[in-house]
């Protein structure tokens, strides 16, 4: 009958979309990257040694070279080095004072410090003090260059196809050396100074140019965390490795020096197959049973993690935050996994108590495939008593900011589009401009922003700190408190925060701190005024 | 018995009237997120309205198809209804959870899949039961 023919023929259509439905959702289920990632991972072509081998070094504290006035005085000469990263490897590195990291500066709430840096790299270099609030001419705008020795002066350098022509009559150009003032009245925290070179941030942060500067004050020193031996900054990275010992990255220009950018299958951001804690590859940290402040900063380029501490027998310690971004938290918050997305801070209380001298207690990645998984390891040698602790309230000077107090709210999107060069990194739709005033807020006035990215994009604001109001319209996340300088954004992701622009006038920068996004203008003007 | 003209039944109205809001409903949703990867922050709220709105009309769609089933002795309406219902509470909890990769296939998925059933339902009288004596003819 005419109807049982179409009733099977509509059976077979029927059939035969469901069955491309269940392969489309299975292909995709099967091709996603679970949990998301953004960015394309490289391959060192050297063998990787085995994890928690290597000591965990801790950065040197950089002396002053002199105080005067109530200012502390610091020199830095960026040069070239070689270190040997990998064990029996040499790797030739740019570096800030020969180490990799840099060295750290120690310093005290409202003791400004001046930082000479002096370039003997063969690129220009710009230094900017992440998190710090400083005045608008030692921020380290992307175009106030300090030039090498032999490098023309004018900065129209790049005429190369691809490389940006872009002129900045506002640059402070500088040959050989450059002043930075940090007056660092500002939260007890831990900051970090890299590179942020126009388009060449990232190879430069790649190759080494990244140190770690601490803020500290007397109401933070009387809380009695953990200190000493049993506080370790973990400035956390991701390389790779080529045959011949040198860091493998995909720029367009090997010598930095004319045309920026990455290869196509780099757009997205560099991750690298070594995870180096303080530029050791899966260090291993021998220490006791007691209490351990971790100050985690995430300096990979375009890397997520997303960390835990696990003992031998497979128990997933705490890890309680006292601070983020820009200072301590209200009240601890315990986590049991913690995102730490590209430049962001967060302080970390691990309780080793109880232990069993010989194990171990393995810091994992639970974003990480194959051997970015392995982050580091402490590896419980001794037992000791422990008098430090937490306080169930650390301070008590955190901003209030109320919705009903901002004067302007802002929206911006994150998302990939169109360059002048090509493919790129758009914010509100439009790529990096210095000469383009993109947002203009009054000095004093307190604003909501609305961030919207397509994948994942850490914001970045300098000078000012924000908190996060909400994500995807509904409360923020545990590890979204405090007072923070850069927030995680996952793919689809609004998030709200809100901040006062206090403290200086004049020209500053909002950007993705994912570096390869960065340097292909994921960048905005924010004018103070 | 001899065929009376088909004619759709106030039921099959029912389920025709609520098919074609909740086809309006769900094309929303695209446009929704396509604003909102443009930056514009209020569209997200639209679409998680929207989603509201879609699942709402979803479940009064299976009733009116089950209603359907009952009285028009017809299983399909409420089988096909009930399949894109629970794609769309999957496709809830995916967009929620924030998985792109489930979230963006599956929605062009069931948005085929409604408008496939409003098809369904617009393109023949959705009539009373039919004699079945003439089947063993």
């Amino acid at each position: 009958m005419p109807d049982d023919i179409t009733r099977r023929r509509l059976l077979g259509i029927g059939g035969t979309l469901g069955l491309a439905a269940a392969a489309g959702l299975t292909t995709s289920a099967a091709l996603a990257r679970r949990p998301a990632v953004t960015g394309t991972e490289l391959r060192s072509a050297l063998p990787l040694p085995p994890p928690f081998q290597v000591p965990l070094p801790v950065p040197a504290t950089l002396a002053p070279a002199g105080a005067s006035g109530g200012t502390d005085h610091y020199e830095i000469t960026q040069r070239e080095t070689t270190a040997e990263i990998l064990p029996g490897v040499r790797t030739p590195l740019w570096t800030y004072e020969g180490t990799f990291p840099g060295p750290t500066i120690e310093s005290r709430r409202g003791r400004p410090v001046t930082v000479t840096h002096h370039n003997t790299l063969p690129v220009p270099t710009v230094v900017h003090l992440h998190g710090g609030r400083t005045a608008p001419e030692s921020d380290g705008y992307p175009t106030d260059l300090v030039l090498p020795a032999h490098w023309p002066q004018t900065t129209h350098a790049a005429h190369d196809a691809g490389a940006h022509t872009m002129h900045d009559p506002r640059a402070a150009v500088t040959r050989l050396s450059r002043d930075y003032t940090f007056p660092l009245d500002q939260r007890p925290t831990l900051l970090w100074y890299h590179d942020h070179r126009m388009d060449f941030t990232a190879p430069a942060i790649w190759r080494g140019l990244a140190g770690l500067h601490i803020i500290r004050d007397d109401a933070e020193d009387d809380l009695g965390l953990p200190s000493g031996a049993r506080e370790l900054p973990l400035m956390i990275t991701d390389r790779a490795f080529s045959a011949d010992g040198t860091l493998t990255y995909p720029s367009l220009d090997p010598t930095l020096r004319l045309r920026p950018g990455v290869r196509d299958p780099y757009l997205a951001g560099v991750l690298g197959d070594v995870i180096l804690v303080n530029g050791a590859p899966w260090p291993v940290h021998e220490t006791d049973t007691a209490r351990h402040r971790l100050r985690v900063l995430n300096a990979s380029n375009a890397r997520h993690y997303e960390l835990e501490a696990v003992t031998d027998t497979g128990r997933r310690l705490p890890l309680v935050q006292i601070g983020a971004d820009q200072g301590l938290l209200a009240a601890p918050v315990t986590h049991h996994a913690l995102p730490v997305a590209p430049a962001e801070r967060y302080d970390v209380v691990v309780d080793f108590t109880g232990l069993p001298v010989g194990s171990r207690v393995k810091l994992l990645n639970r974003l990480g495939t194959g051997r970015t998984r392995d982050v580091m390891a402490f590896h419980i040698t001794r037992a000791t008593t422990d008098d430090s602790r937490v306080p169930p309230v650390l301070s008590t000077d955190l901003p209030s900011w109320r919705p009903s107090d901002a004067a302007v709210t802002r929206e911006f999107s994150f998302r990939a589009g169109r360059t002048h060069g090509g493919h790129g990194w758009l914010i509100g739709g439009l790529p990096f401009d210095p000469a383009r005033s993109d947002v203009t807020v009054r000095l004093g006035d307190v604003e909501i922003w609305r961030l919207i990215a397509d994948v994942h994009h850490p914001v970045h604001l300098h000078l000012v700190g924000f908190r996060v109001l909400s994500r995807n319209g509904r409360p923020p996340l545990p590890h979204d408190a405090g007072l923070k300088d850069t927030v995680s954004l996952r793919p689809g992701e609004a998030v709200e925060i809100i901040t006062r622009f206090d403290g200086y006038r004049g020209r500053y920068l909002f950007h993705c701190h994912n570096a390869e996004h960065e340097d292909m203008a994921m960048m905005a003007n924010l004018e103070i005024v | 018995m001899t065929e009376t003209a088909p004619r759709t039944t106030p039921t099959g109205w029912a389920l025709r009237v609520l098919a074609g809001a909740h086809t309006v409903a769900i094309i929303g949703q695209p446009v929704f997120a396509g604003t909102y990867l443009t930056g514009d922050y209020d569209s997200l709220h639209l679409h998680a309205v929207g989603a509201d709105v879609v699942t709402s009309i979803g479940y009064l769609q299976m009733i009116a198809a089950l209603t359907a089933w009952i009285r028009l002795r017809r299983a399909w309406p409420f089988l096909a209804t009930t399949a894109v219902v629970a794609a769309e509470t999957v496709q809830y909890l995916a967009g929620l959870d924030g998985a792109l990769w489930l979230h963006i296939p599956l929605g062009v998925i069931t948005v085929t899949a409604l408008t496939v059933l409003f098809v369904a339902l617009w393109l023949r009288p959705l009539t009373g039961p039919r004699p079945r004596t003439v089947r063993h003819a």
